[in-house]
This record gives C-alpha cells, structure tokens and sequence, in this order.
C-alpha cells in the first residue's frame, strides 16, 4: 500500500505540473460572466442555469481532463524510460498500475470538488443562497470520474495514447447510452442482435447511475441509499478494469 | 501441472474482473428500480426531444437551459418584429423532454401560446403535460386556472383550478384568496384585474409587459 501511494503521490505531483489550477481559474472567471450574463437573459431562472451550467462545465472538464491528461502519463514512463527505475524497485507493475490510477482520480477528484466550490460560492454571493445538496452530486460525479480514470488506465496499459483517449471517450458515450441500447436491441425483430445489445449493455459502464445533476439543481437531496448503491457500483467496476488492466501490464514488454 | 497452475493463474483476474462486474450489474439492476423514474418507453412518447436528449450525453438540464434561453431569444426577436411565434411551443416542448422538473417553460410557453397566438387549448396542453410531469406542483394547476379564466372565460373550471392549487402543498396564501373569490366573482373585471396584477410579480419580464397592457385594457374598459 505505502509503494502504491508513493506512486499516487509522484503521479499527483506530475499532472500538478501540467498547470491544471489554471483550469480552475479560467473555470471560475467563465462561471462568474455566465452568471452576469445569462442570469438576466433567463427570466427569473438565473439560479438554475448557473448551477446547471456550473456542474455540467465542471464533470465535463474534469472528465477531458482525466482522459487527455491519463492518456499518456503510462505512455511517457515508457518513452522517457523512467519505467526501468521504478521496475528496479521492490514493487508489483500492477501496484504502480493502481498508484497511477489513484494519482490521476485523486487530482482530477480535487479539480472537480474545487470547481464546484467555485459554484457554490457564485450561487451564494449572485443569487444568495448555498445549496449544500450539490455535495450529493459531486461525490456520484467523483465515482464516475474514478470510472473513467479506470477505463483510461485500463486502455493506456495495452495501446497508445491516441487510441486511449479515442477508446475512453467512446466509452463515455456508450455509457451514456447505456439504457437505450438494451432498449432498442429487445425491441428489434432479431434475437442475435437482442442478444449482443444486451451483453453490450452488462459489460459497458451505466453512466446514468451517476447523474444527480438535474436533481440538486431542482433543489432535491441525494438519497444516502442512491450514494451508496453508486459509490459500491462504481467500486466493483474500478476493481474489475483494474484487475484486468494489472494482468496486462504485468505481461507488457517494455522494449 | 505448472502449465495448468499457469493457466488458471492467467484466467483468475479475468474471472474476478467478470465476477466484480456481476456484482456491480447486479447491484445497478436493483438500484435502478428504486431511483430512476421514466424509461426509454417514457421518452419514445416524445420523438422529437428524444434525439436532443440523447446528444446532451448526461448533460440534460444544461442543454435544457440552453433551449430555455434560445427560446426567450425567438419569443424576443418575434415580438419585436412580425408577433408570430409558431415555434414557441415547439421550443418549450423540447426544454420540457430534456428537463421535465424545469416549470417556467410549461408556464411562460402556455401563457404566449393561449395569450398571444390565442390558442388556449394549446397552452393548457402545454401545462397538463407539465401537470403530469409534477402533480405536486401547485404554480402549474394555478397557471391553468389563470389561462380558463383570463383567455377562455371558462370561470367555473377556473375555480375548479384554482381551489386545486390551494390544496397543493407550498401554494401561497393567494390561491385560497383567487379560489374563493372566482366562485363569488366570476367575469368580475375586478377579479381579473388581481388575476393579472398577480403576474406583475413574476420574474419574467415579457410575461410583466403583456400584463401591464392588459391592465390598461382593463382599466380603460371600466372607464368607459
């Protein structure tokens, strides 16, 4: 555990480097105009299209973040061959693996809760008011973020950082469509493709799971239950990408 | 014997990768009975929002204030020039597939299509669809008691409206006063002048504007 968080931390310090706070910034300076501008443009409905604009403009950043940022941080050990001197220490590649993993899901978890901060502060000097229920939110996107820095883990272990970004982000959108493929698939006349469309649909991950945005923003708390049932789902679904992705690092040839 | 140990030994993370992912499908099976209202069924009643709603990617009531703001913009841009405003109801229909909790657009989409393109029946559509989508909304069912009163002269169900807004939890004191006066009162210009004064007091300032002409309206009829 100390050789994996050593790693997250050498990871955290890494994407750190990448000037992600400037993101942060230029995401609060974006919210605060919007706020000016759009709130009078929006009928009396300021309130919620800062928030709305405020979660979807933080899970979508940090989400691209995770992607294009993860993409190559496996592919840059390789190229600069740093790799070789943390292989010479007494640690497992799968744990360097998860360290990666947890390094990329903790900054980018630190990104998003920082942006959100930047929304509750906005809503609370505009409009006056704190709505602490966007904490349920943030914590399901957080879990959906730890999906997709799984899945980018997982594919950067086997291919090039184009691909990964490429193959995460089709993911994301399959994900997304999740409940309409089982739909439309046992619907259709064919039971092959019925058959695909509901294997398509067990293994890809359901993004839906995730997305209490339009609930906080409707003033409607996260039901504890519904934050346990999705932090466990998305666990068993970091758990299973990890695994894989460890049993093929450990095979990876380096040269 | 080492090569079957090999072997298994190859397979294991593959068998607990699918057996953590069956616990999680399983978990998400059950989970999402008890949390997700609506299905695909739900939403293939709504051609024309489905696509739209699929394409936010999870990002629905964002997408749906950005169909709210562009259809303030058109209600704007028409008012200003020809007063046509055919899309309007096209407009909010798509803001209502993507967010159906968002009310203001059943309310101001009902209030331009039975006020200005005098077409009631169209705006009460709008509403009832709103209705259906949150039955505990009092706002909703007192708009539509607003629209039978003021556009349809229909002061009975008006009152009917009206009185069922008063029930509904969270309804401001008003309701109970417009629930009992349009059964006392009904066509009283009084009564409709407090109708619309009540809509002076809404955020919108087109919905403002169409209530201070209609006020002098009134205030000019009762002169006369």
């Amino acid at each position: 555990m100390i050789r994996v968080l050593a790693v997250a931390r050498n990871t955290v310090r890494e994407v750190v480097r990448e000037r992600i706070v400037l993101v942060l910034a230029i995401f609060g300076a974006a919210l605060v105009a919007a706020s000016q501008v759009l709130s009078p443009l929006a009928m009396g409905e300021g309130k919620k299209v800062v928030t709305d604009f405020g979660l979807a403009g933080s899970s979508l950043l940090a989400t691209l973040l995770a992607v294009f940022l993860g993409s190559s941080l496996l592919h840059k050990e390789l190229d600069r061959r740093t790799i070789y001197a943390v292989m010479a220490k007494p640690i497992r590649r799968a744990e360097f693996l998860v360290g990666k993993f947890l390094g990329l899901w903790t900054t980018t978890g630190f990104l998003l809760a920082g942006m959100t901060l930047t929304v509750l502060a906005v809503l609370t000097v505009v409009h006056g008011e704190t709505p602490w229920i966007l904490f349920g939110s943030l914590l399901l996107t957080v879990m959906e973020l730890g999906i997709v820095t799984a899945f980018v883990i997982f594919f950067s272990s086997f291919t090039t950082p184009g691909l990964t970004a490429f193959f995460t982000v089709s993911v994301i959108v399959t994900g997304n469509f999740a409940e309409q493929i089982l739909y439309f698939g046992g619907h259709g006349d064919s039971p092959v493709l019925a058959g695909m469309t509901n294997a398509l649909y067990w293994i890809v991950p359901h993004f839906a799971t995730f997305n209490a945005r339009g609930m906080v923003t409707h003033g409607i708390a996260v039901p504890p239950e519904r934050i346990a049932f999705a932090v466990t789902y998305s666990l068993l679904y970091m758990g299973a990408l990890l695994t894989v992705a460890g049993a093929i690092f450990e095979r990876k040839d380096f040269r | 014997m080492t090569q079957i140990r090999a072997r298994v030994a190859a397979l294991a993370p593959f068998l607990v990768a699918v057996a953590l992912l069956a616990g999680g499908d399983l978990l998400d099976a059950v989970g999402k009975a008890r949390f997700q209202s609506g299905g695909a069924d739900e939403l293939l009643y709504y051609p024309s929002g489905l696509m739209v709603r699929q394409a936010a990617l999870g990002y629905e009531t964002a997408a749906a204030d950005v169909a709210w703001l562009r259809g303030i913009q058109y209600y704007g841009e028409h008012r200003l020039t020809d007063q046509k405003f055919d899309l309007i109801g096209h407009v909010m229909d798509i803001v209502a597939d993507l967010d159906p909790a968002f009310i203001q657009p059943y309310i101001f989409g009902g209030f331009v299509l039975a006020q200005e393109m005098k077409q009631p029946e169209r705006g009460l559509l709008l509403l009832e669809r709103g209705r259906v989508a949150n039955p505990e909304n009092w706002d909703l069912v007192f708009e539509a008691g607003f629209l039978h009163y003021v556009c349809r002269h229909d002061y009975a169900t008006a009152s009917r409206y009206f009185t069922w807004a008063s029930r509904l939890p969270g309804h401001p004191e008003y309701a109970e006063r417009f629930a009992a006066f349009a059964s006392q009162k009904a066509g009283n210009r009084g009564m409709a002048i407090l109708l619309w004064k009540r809509v002076l007091a809404t955020g919108n300032k087109y919905m403002q504007e169409v209530a201070r002409r209609e006020l002098k309206r009134l205030g000019e009829e009762e002169q006369r």
